[in-house]
């Protein structure tokens, strides 16, 4: 920490400039757009809080607040069940550790645009064909109505994000010393209570990374709603980065949408930041 | 002493920094006057036409050929969406490109003062009627067009004969319905699926299309009066859901879930359906499914429309040049256009390589390439038309306000009355 010479900046300099550039910057000047009537091009005069307003009286951005909070919920609980059940499958000692966790990873590898219109196919023809052979009437018509696109777009992240999430617990699963299970072993615990009182504590840690990382991710997600669902039907699949790519380049305005984003990044802050201090308050020291 | 090293940290930072900058745009500089070395024109284009690039490229390397002393470079960026937004990026970072392209009045709006007139090109006199009224502004020309493109009810051809059904004799509605009715009573002999594939989860293709067949009417079949208009009546809705209703319930089901690449490779292009609503720029598609099933078996049927027989066609898309550009550029640009549109090279090059149905005059004598534009130009040349008004809606209007509210007429969720009320709320709400 003291050694903070000229060599240190210098070394700094490509990052400090890189992330000031592309980040800090543009993040400024779109602060400041939204309260301008900035068309993408110009901005003639500043409208103030206009933009603000207007926007909480939008059904629309309204809707897809409402629409991305529940699939927030849904896949960060399913995403942290899904990852540690896997991470725990794959710190046994079975044969095929390596693989499973190489085909359990693979998923992520693929981009979401790609795997939006893979899993597009399985749910509109796949499970159409699966569902007329059985009878079962609950398989066919995916994606055309706005709970089947929900969970269509559930399945797909928790398909896409399971084996990264699962990736964090090995890393904390393996960390934890052989000797306290054992210990625990001999005094009589059986396989849950050694779960429930010594593997669940030592890898929160690893819940706090979870779940800032899936919160933020589903908050986000982008690509994968434009290729499975585009917001249909009826933009009621849409979410709050959809939306506001739309209102900024269908709708053109830039500045509206510019309102919307800083709405948005505010509530993503606020929720991931709150999560991550109670998490943290929560870790065992070792 | 903590804070003065803190300081000094960063001023060698930003120095070192600047250097590494001034070093970029050096080079850079470099680069762009080696290439304009021997009083060389240096046009941009910023064009966004994906399925044309290749082409495109060839043309201008052609052109450069001809004319050594202009250098042309050519960016494609694709996709509506994307290219409006690239171009105002290009805009708003000053690298602004010198011909570049818009499609409706409203983009004439936004990009007003950078459209240089262009009435004094040759290439603007031999546009054909009515191609022009969108880019006019105080007597001046302020674009050229691409082409010209229509959409109708594409049918299988063998489909519709073993079916024994005469395509001409498809003029109204009713006509219509029956056949539709006779195609899905048989559609286990005649091995399709459904009559239709509707594409629902394609708000374009009802906004935009389907919609514009039944409102052209009201708008005068003139963009600009559509854009100029406070509301919308829907005079022909009764038609208009009559259609809707009709393609959208004898159609592979469920539609919301149906989209373009499905309905245009999996199902027409297959033989999985006998009619879609779609235009010329499918043929592509289909003939890199099928060629020989494009080549000779797709027929254009129009959209029953009361009190017309004939073929929505319009102008997608105006090239532009940009006036705030030097003058020698601009002249370059204009003659380029010139040379592409009028000129033999040209002109043959538009109608065989490009596969456009020609907006301009003087084309009579060159065959047009494909079947689907072979007779949309047939009727063009009948001047059995109807206008594309919807590029005049307001911004957003086809898709998000009626494009939206079909989907939830189809869903169930609202009545039509409610489909009209609704849009027509949306464009009265923009105009104001």
């Amino acid at each position: 920490m003291h050694n903070r010479n000229i060599w240190f900046w210098l070394f700094l300099t490509p990052v400090i400039l890189g992330l000031g550039l592309v980040v800090v910057v543009p993040f400024i000047y779109g602060f400041i757009f939204s309260f301008t009537d900035w068309n993408g091009i110009t901005a003639t005069k500043f409208v103030g809080l206009q933009h603000y307003i207007n926007l909480f009286q939008e059904d629309e951005f309204m809707a897809s607040i409402w629409f991305t909070v529940k699939f927030a919920i849904i896949t960060v609980i399913l995403l942290n069940i899904m990852g540690l059940g896997l991470a725990l499958l794959v710190t046994r000692n079975i044969k095929t550790n390596n693989l499973l966790r190489t085909v359990f990873f693979m998923p992520n590898l693929i981009g979401g645009l790609i795997l939006g219109f893979i899993w597009q196919f399985i749910f509109v023809s796949v499970f159409e064909d699966i569902g007329m052979l059985l009878g079962v009437e609950s398989l066919t018509g995916w994606l055309s109505t706005t709970s089947t696109g929900f969970w269509g777009l559930v399945i797909l992240t928790a398909w896409q994000m399971a084996g990264y999430i699962m990736i964090i617990y090995i890393a904390y699963l393996e960390n934890i010393p052989k000797d306290l299970i054992e210990a625990a072993k001999i005094d009589g615990a059986n396989g849950f209570q050694r779960f429930k009182n010594i593997t669940f504590p030592l890898v929160a840690p690893a819940f706090t990374v979870s779940m800032f990382l899936t919160l933020s991710m589903a908050f986000k997600i982008y690509d994968q709603n434009l290729s499975l669902t585009n917001g249909g039907p009826f933009n009621s699949t849409q979410m709050v980065a959809m939306e506001i790519v739309r209102t900024a380049f269908s709708d053109q305005q830039m500045a509206f949408a510019q309102a919307k984003a800083v709405i948005f990044f505010f509530i993503v802050a606020v929720i991931a930041l709150t999560q991550v201090y109670y998490n943290k308050k929560r870790e065992v020291e070792m | 002493m903590k804070g003065k090293k803190f300081y000094t940290g960063i001023a060698s930072a930003l120095l070192a920094s600047s250097i590494a900058l001034t070093g970029c745009s050096f080079s850079s500089g470099d680069e762009s006057a080696s290439e304009s070395s021997g009083d060389a024109v240096t046009v941009d284009v910023f064009q966004f036409k994906v399925e044309f690039k290749e082409q495109f490229e060839e043309l201008v390397s052609m052109y450069e050929e001809e004319n050594p002393d202009v250098n042309i470079n050519v960016k494609t960026v694709g996709g509506g969406n994307d290219y409006g937004a690239a171009l105002k990026t290009s805009f708003s970072s000053g690298e602004e490109p010198d011909i570049f392209n818009i499609g409706g009045p409203t983009d004439v709006q936004q990009y007003e003062k950078y459209l240089a007139d262009l009435s004094d090109t040759k290439a603007a006199e031999a546009a054909l009627d009515g191609t022009l009224t969108s880019v006019k502004k105080d007597g001046q020309i302020l674009g050229l067009p691409y082409n010209q493109e229509g959409y109708g009810l594409l049918y299988n051809k063998k489909v519709f004969e073993e079916a024994g059904i005469n395509p001409d004799e498809i003029k109204t509605m009713d006509d219509l319905e029956s056949a539709v009715k006779k195609l899905d009573s048989n559609k286990k002999e005649l091995g399709i699926k459904a009559p239709f594939a509707f594409p629902a989860k394609e708000k374009w293709v009802i906004g935009n299309h389907l919609a514009n067949a039944y409102i052209a009417e009201e708008f005068n079949h003139s963009v600009m009066d559509a854009y100029e208009a406070d509301t919308i009546k829907f005079e022909m809705a009764d038609q208009m859901k009559r259609f809707l209703d009709l393609q959208n319930d004898y159609s592979i089901q469920p539609t919301l879930s149906l989209d373009y690449s499905q309905q245009v490779e999996e199902y027409f292009s297959l033989g999985k359906v006998a009619m879609i609503q779609q235009g010329n720029w499918v043929y592509n598609t289909i003939a890199s499914m099928d060629e020989e099933f494009a080549q000779n078996n797709v027929g254009l049927l129009p959209i029953p429309v009361e009190g017309y027989e004939g073929i929505p066609v319009g102008v997608p898309n105006y090239w532009v040049v940009n006036k705030e550009s030097e003058d020698e550029v601009v002249q370059a640009s204009k003659e380029f256009l010139d040379w592409m549109y009028t000129s033999e090279t040209g002109k043959k090059f538009v109608t065989e390589k490009f596969k456009f149905i020609p907006a301009y005059e003087g084309y009579e004598d060159l065959e047009i390439a494909d079947p689907i534009s072979q007779e949309i130009y047939e009727y063009v040349k009948a001047e059995k038309t109807l206008g594309w008004v919807f590029l005049g809606a307001p911004i957003g209007w086809t898709e998000d306000a009626f494009g939206v509210a079909v989907q939830e007429y189809i869903a169930g969720k609202i009545t039509w009355e409610e489909v009209l009320e609704q849009s027509r709320k949306a464009w009265e709400q923009s105009r104001k």
